[in-house]
């Protein structure tokens, strides 16, 4: 597919403090694509340069396969760290400003209003807004201009639960409409639901990126279950094709072997003579996958 | 370019800051202007009872053409006001984050410093047609010659004025975007203009070295007007070495300015 997105080696020092190293990222079409990492691993930076308000110490990177710049911007929609508009303006007119920035008209306000959940609001000054409106803002100008990607900064930092799912909502139909949706955030959750590809930054490294999907397919974990539970951990323990396995209450819990599936767990358990009475596959949680990533690189 | 102009208004347009300062600042330009007269008749009265030979209230001040000459000195004066509403400009769109927010959302660097211009041009044109509106009110009202050849001679005065408060606000801007924080921008301008560069100038006996510094350069496209009225010799007109040396230095402010927003991290 095409990439919507490139960065090369791309590096920032702030002083004697690299935020970001030498990395090198590709996004392709319609991707949600999640940035995660820890606090200060580099992930505002890297959104700040390709958004053109950082300047990088080395590398390049292009949006669309061209350079020229101003234009390419007017087309993303972008949030970065805390939401920045004027106090004393409305929600209305903040939005006119960024239209006109943008060079697009006024008729879409209303309806990204809407979308956000902003609309009887609209005419209320931006600084009577609690930290939950503003961010619904950052995202209703982010939508404005129907733009053809969308650069996210942990959009759903401050909101409440009902806020937290109506902006999932609202990125989910973006992507649906095939357009990419690149998002920093620390909230694996988040991205496990709403991502399609992730990269993992630590340190201003980038050190892992992948499909979402194959996190849950790389290695299998079953839980499982029977009356007799001593017969079950014995059968368990002799099973050759897990990696481990652990007790947890009344169920044991198996990691199985790369490549292997839970029906050669279950045939192997029949052939043992042992019934089960709980069987599930357990979907691998993107924390556990990014925890793990953690670790190795240290 | 038009829509450049429109987002600056946009910016100002529900700023009560931004309508306080201005109108403020008219209000002030209006009433020196009109109680120049007054105040002249109250040294009259005054200068009657201590028995002075000459009579103040004969000096005339609002006579075509000097009237361009004076009420454009004053209102030099007053230029203050506006670049304080100037670094607020510019220092709130810093302190917002909004400076960053309009780059990413599609202005180039130029394009930003391009807007602040629009607005340092929008208050000196407007503060310059003010001026010209009141130098005729006045002349009219007041002035014994309305020679039309008298109405126009020191009509030169005006782009002067226009020259010298837009190169003020632009070295505000500059301030201000160098500076970052409202209130030190605000401190440092007003330290710069009014002890930092007198003290330098003072010391130097050299009147076009003198006229080297920015602010003394500024001052200097209008002079003092008045020593006329002791029969003084004044210098009664624009002079070219002054807005050349005027016009470098908006150069360099806005070439500065252009550099700070290209190398800095926003």
């Amino acid at each position: 597919m095409e990439h919507v997105l490139s960065i090369n080696n791309i590096t920032k020092n702030y002083g004697r403090i690299t935020a970001v190293s030498n990395m090198s990222l590709d996004v392709s079409e319609g991707s949600v694509f999640g940035i995660l990492g820890p606090n200060g691993s580099g992930k505002t930076t890297t959104l700040g340069i390709i958004l053109d308000v950082i300047n990088p110490t080395d590398g390049t990177f292009n949006w669309f396969r061209n350079f020229t710049r101003k234009e390419n911007r007017q087309k993303i929609g972008s949030t970065l760290e805390t939401p920045a508009f004027y106090p004393y303006l409305t929600g209305v007119q903040n939005l006119k400003i960024i239209a006109d920035i943008k060079r697009i008209n006024y008729d879409n306000i209303d309806k990204v209003l809407k979308d956000v959940g902003l609309y009887e609001r609209k005419d209320y000054k931006y600084k009577t807004y609690s930290l939950g409106m503003k961010q619904r803002l950052a995202v209703a100008s982010a939508l404005l201009c129907d733009p053809k990607v969308m650069v996210l900064d942990e959009p759903t930092n401050g909101l409440d639960p009902q806020g937290i799912a109506e902006i999932r909502e609202v990125i989910k139909d973006i992507s649906k409409k095939g357009k990419t949706v690149i998002l920093a955030s620390h909230l694996l959750d988040e991205v496990q639901k709403v991502c399609t590809d992730f990269a993992v930054l630590n340190f201003g490294r980038l050190i892992y990126s992948g499909k979402v999907d194959e996190v849950s397919q790389e290695q299998q974990i079953v839980e499982v279950s029977s009356q007799n539970l001593t017969e079950l951990e014995k059968a368990i323990n002799k099973f050759s094709l897990k990696k481990s396995y652990d007790n947890e209450k009344d169920k044991i819990i198996v990691t199985l072997d790369r490549n292997m599936s839970v029906t050669d767990l279950n045939k192997y358990l029949v052939e043992s003579g042992i019934i089960v009475t709980h069987l599930v596959v357990r979907k691998r949680s993107l924390e556990q996958k990014f925890l793990d990533i953690l670790n190795e690189s240290e | 370019m038009k829509r450049i102009i429109r987002i600056e208004l946009l910016k100002v347009q529900s700023y009560s800051t931004f309508w306080i300062l201005t109108s403020l600042y008219f209000l002030i330009l209006l009433s020196i202007f009109f109680s120049g007269k007054f105040f002249l008749d109250f040294l009259a009265r005054k200068g009657e009872s201590l028995g002075d030979i000459i009579d103040p209230s004969g000096i005339p001040i609002y006579d075509f053409p000097d009237v361009w000459h004076n009420i454009t000195y004053v209102a030099g004066f007053l230029k203050f006001i506006l670049a304080i509403y100037v670094i607020i400009s510019i220092t709130n769109e810093i302190n917002y984050g909004t400076i960053r927010q309009n780059i990413m959302n599609g202005l180039s660097r130029w394009d930003f410093l391009l807007s602040k211009l629009v607005l340092v041009c929008f208050l000196s044109i407007i503060s310059t047609l003010f001026i010209i509106a009141a130098g005729f009110i006045l002349g009219f009202i007041y002035s014994g010659n309305r020679e039309i050849t008298d109405i126009i001679t020191y009509m030169e005065f005006i782009p002067a004025y226009l020259l010298q408060i837009t190169a003020y606000l632009i070295f505000a801007l500059f301030i201000g975007l160098l500076i970052k924080r409202t209130g030190l921008s605000m401190g440092l301008l007003f330290l710069y203009t009014l002890i930092v560069e007198p003290i330098i100038t003072f010391r130097i006996k050299t009147d076009w070295i003198k006229g080297l510094f920015p602010l003394k350069a500024i001052n200097n496209l209008i002079r003092f007007p008045f020593k006329k009225y002791a029969l003084r010799e004044v210098q009664d007109y624009i002079a070219w070495d002054d807005t050349l040396i005027v016009s470098v230095y908006i150069i360099i402010f806005i070439s500065l300015m252009y550099l700070i927003l290209k190398k800095r991290d926003l």
